[in-house]
This record gives C-alpha cells, sequence and structure tokens, in this order.
C-alpha cells in the first residue's frame, strides 16, 4: 500500500510534466516498453531490481540501453527512481501513469474476456457499444479464457457485465441455492 | 411434761383441800349414817354414802395426778403422734403437689416439645416437599429442554442435510450442465453468443 503510494505521487508527477510537454503518450509507451522489458527479460530484473547493484551502476546502465529509445522526460523519471532506490515502483509507477492519463482523457478501461478469440468485427462492435453505453472513448483488453465456455465477460473497474455460459450457469447456480435456502 | 396446776383452771392444792374434805366428810358420814346405809341395803340398794363421798374425794385428789402422769403425756404423744402424722401427710401433700406440679411442667414441656418436634418434622416435610417439587420441575424443565433441543438438532440436521443434499444435486446438474454445453459449444454458437450479448449489453447506471 504505501509503495502504491509511492508510485502514485512520482506518476502524479511525471504525468503533470507530461501533460505540460504535450508527450503523454510518448512517456506512456516508454513506460510501457521498460514495464515490458522488465517483465520478459529475467536478467534484466534481475539486474536492476537486486539489491547488491550500486544505484550508480543501474543509472550507467539504464542511459546506456534508454537514453536514445525514450523521450528525455522519461530518461529523467528513470534516473530519479534508481538512485532514490525506488526500481521496485517501476510497473507500478507505468500502471498508475496509465490510470491517471484514462481518468484525464475521459478514457474507460475494460476487461474483456470470451471463451475464444474475438474476430475483430466483434471487437469493434463490442468497443462501439461500450463507448455508447458509457459515453466515452474505451480502451479494451481481450483475454482469452475457456472456462468460461461461450459467450463474453466485460469487467469495468468492479463492474462485471457477464454474458458467458459459465456465468450463466453460476447464477442458475446461485438462484437454486437461493431458492432450497428459502424453502427453509 | 406440763405441770397440771398450770392445765387446769383451779390450783391443785384448792383440789387436794376440797379431795380431803371429801375424804374426812366421807369417813363422818360413813360413821354417822349407819342406819341408812343398812336400811338402804335392806332395801337392795348396797350404797354406802360416806365411801361414795370419800371416793369422790380420792378421785378428785388422784384425778390431777393421773391427768398429769398419763393423760396429759398420752395426749401430747398423740398431739405429738398428729402433728406428725400431719406434718408427714402435709410433706406427702406438699410432694405429691410438687410432683402433679412437675409432673404437670414435666407434661406441658413434653406437651411443647412434641409440639415443636411435630412442627419441626412438619416443617422439614413441608420442605423436603417443596425441595421434591422444586428438583422435580427442574428435572422436568430439564428433560423438556433436552428434549425440545434434541429435536432442533434433529430438525436442524435434517435440514442441513436435506440442503447439502439439494445443493449436492444442483451441483452435479451444474457440472453436467457445463460438461454438455462445453461438449456442443462451436465457433458458430459462440459468436452468436457473444453477438447476443453486443446486442443487449446495457451498463447500470
Amino acid at each position: 500500500m504505501a509503495e502504491s503510494k509511492v508510485a502514485r505521487r512520482y506518476a502524479t508527477a511525471l504525468f503533470n510534466t507530461a501533460q505540460k510537454n504535450d508527450v503523454v503518450k510518448s512517456v506512456e509507451d516508454d513506460l510501457s516498453a521498460i514495464a515490458g522489458l522488465l517483465a520478459n527479460d529475467h536478467k534484466f530484473r534481475s539486474f536492476m531490481l537486486s539489491p547488491e547493484v550500486g544505484r550508480e551502476e543501474k543509472v550507467k546502465i539504464a542511459e546506456k540501453l534508454f537514453s536514445d529509445r525514450v523521450t528525455a522526460l522519461t530518461m529523467q523519471a528513470l534516473r530519479l527512481l534508481l538512485v532514490k532506490r525506488r526500481e521496485n515502483e517501476i510497473e507500478a509507477l507505468r500502471d498508475e501513469f496509465v490510470s491517471l492519463r484514462r481518468d484525464h482523457g475521459s478514457v474507460a478501461y475494460v476487461v474483456v474476456t470470451s471463451a475464444e478469440a474475438m474476430e475483430q468485427d466483434q471487437r469493434t462492435a463490442l468497443i462501439s457499444k461500450l463507448q455508447s453505453e458509457f459515453g466515452k472513448s474505451v480502451e479494451a483488453d481481450f483475454r482469452i479464457d475457456g472456462r468460461l465456455i461461450g459467450g463474453v465477460r466485460v469487467q469495468v473497474g468492479n463492474h462485471v457485465l457477464d454474458g458467458s455460459v459459465s456465468g450463466s450457469l453460476r447464477r442458475l447456480g446461485e438462484a437454486l441455492r437461493h431458492n432450497i435456502l428459502f424453502q427453509n | 411434761m406440763s405441770n397440771p396446776q398450770k392445765k387446769s383452771g383451779m390450783p391443785y392444792l384448792v383440789k387436794l383441800i376440797i379431795g380431803a374434805i371429801f375424804m374426812a366428810a366421807g369417813v363422818w358420814i360413813s360413821q354417822n349414817t349407819t342406819e341408812l346405809t343398812h336400811s338402804l341395803t335392806e332395801k337392795g340398794i348396797p350404797l354406802d354414802l360416806g365411801i361414795t363421798v370419800s371416793v369422790i374425794g380420792v378421785f378428785i385428789i388422784l384425778i390431777p395426778v393421773i391427768n398429769y402422769y398419763y393423760f396429759t403425756p398420752l395426749a401430747e404423744a398423740i398431739n405429738e403422734r398428729t402433728q406428725a402424722l400431719e406434718s408427714t401427710f402435709g410433706e406427702a401433700e406438699d410432694l405429691r403437689a410438687e410432683m402433679s406440679k412437675m409432673k404437670s411442667d414435666y407434661e406441658q414441656r413434653l406437651a411443647a416439645t412434641e409440639a415443636e418436634a411435630r412442627s419441626q418434622i412438619q416443617a422439614q416435610i413441608k420442605e423436603a416437599q417443596a425441595l421434591r417439587q422444586t428438583l422435580m420441575s427442574e428435572a422436568s424443565a430439564k428433560a423438556d429442554e433436552l428434549v425440545k433441543r434434541a429435536q432442533q438438532e434433529i430438525e436442524g440436521e435434517k435440514t442441513r442435510v436435506l440442503n447439502e443434499l439439494r445443493s449436492e444435486v444442483v451441483n452435479l446438474t451444474l457440472s453436467a450442465s457445463e460438461k454438455i454445453l462445453g461438449e456442443n459449444m462451436d465457433s458458430d454458437k459462440n459468436r452468436r453468443l457473444v453477438a447476443e450479448f453486443i446486442e443487449k449489453v446495457e451498463v447500470p447506471k
């Protein structure tokens, strides 16, 4: 929780600066790339998150890797994190930054889970329908989960719009169990 | 022994003189009335007035002596005996009265003790009866409570088992349904389901 607050604080400062310089999208892409590298490259992750490696060495490697690939603002933020020994917050910083960007840009983030991969026309139709329902643009993260059996489930924050077969079966089971209890 | 002179109203000396006078008078009468005596004897009355008067004189002299040496001690003895008897009777009467009183007291105490004992016994009996009643009531209430609790537990257990059974039936039914649906699901059906969702989906406001 304390770590999230730290990431939130860094993200807010970085987002405000990026907004002033009109580089929000570039910074987000940079942060996603760095976070993606951390998630996918085990050696890079071990190096960056190791407490035995000195901060100067980490800064040096980071500048070598990213200085000509990311914006100056992103590089400055990354350097600050490494100097302050907050490298563990890089992924959380990316998430908080994206969240801030969505909040400011009036964008709804949804997770769409389906039993099979949705075809493009259905994806477009679903996003269009959701944009119409929410009254703002929608960013969707499409995922596949065979346990749904069929249909689709959309998660928006804490709300779930469940059109899956497994969801229908679950609701049916809950109704039957409720009736069993209600009979007694 | 009391003095005879003190007892009689007349002093003994006076009586002695009177007796002597009667004796002397008897002697004189006996000597001077011989003819009268013979006459009376002849008539069948053997009375000598002189002897009679003399004897009266002797009696007058002897009665105080007899009285002094015989009647007075006898009367005193009788009196003493009478007093002793009266005293004895009085003591006996006192003793009898005391015994009667003691007996009465004893009977009263005995009655009181018996009454108290009876009262205590009655109280104990009542207390025992009350205790018995209380214990019986408590035992009965406890038994009723146990029976009620057992019935509730049986009922609860029955309901629980029935619910478990029904839930199990629901689970099995859902599992079977899930399996059947999974086996019968294909891309076309899935696409139709997605299309149906897109058409009907509504975001709760």
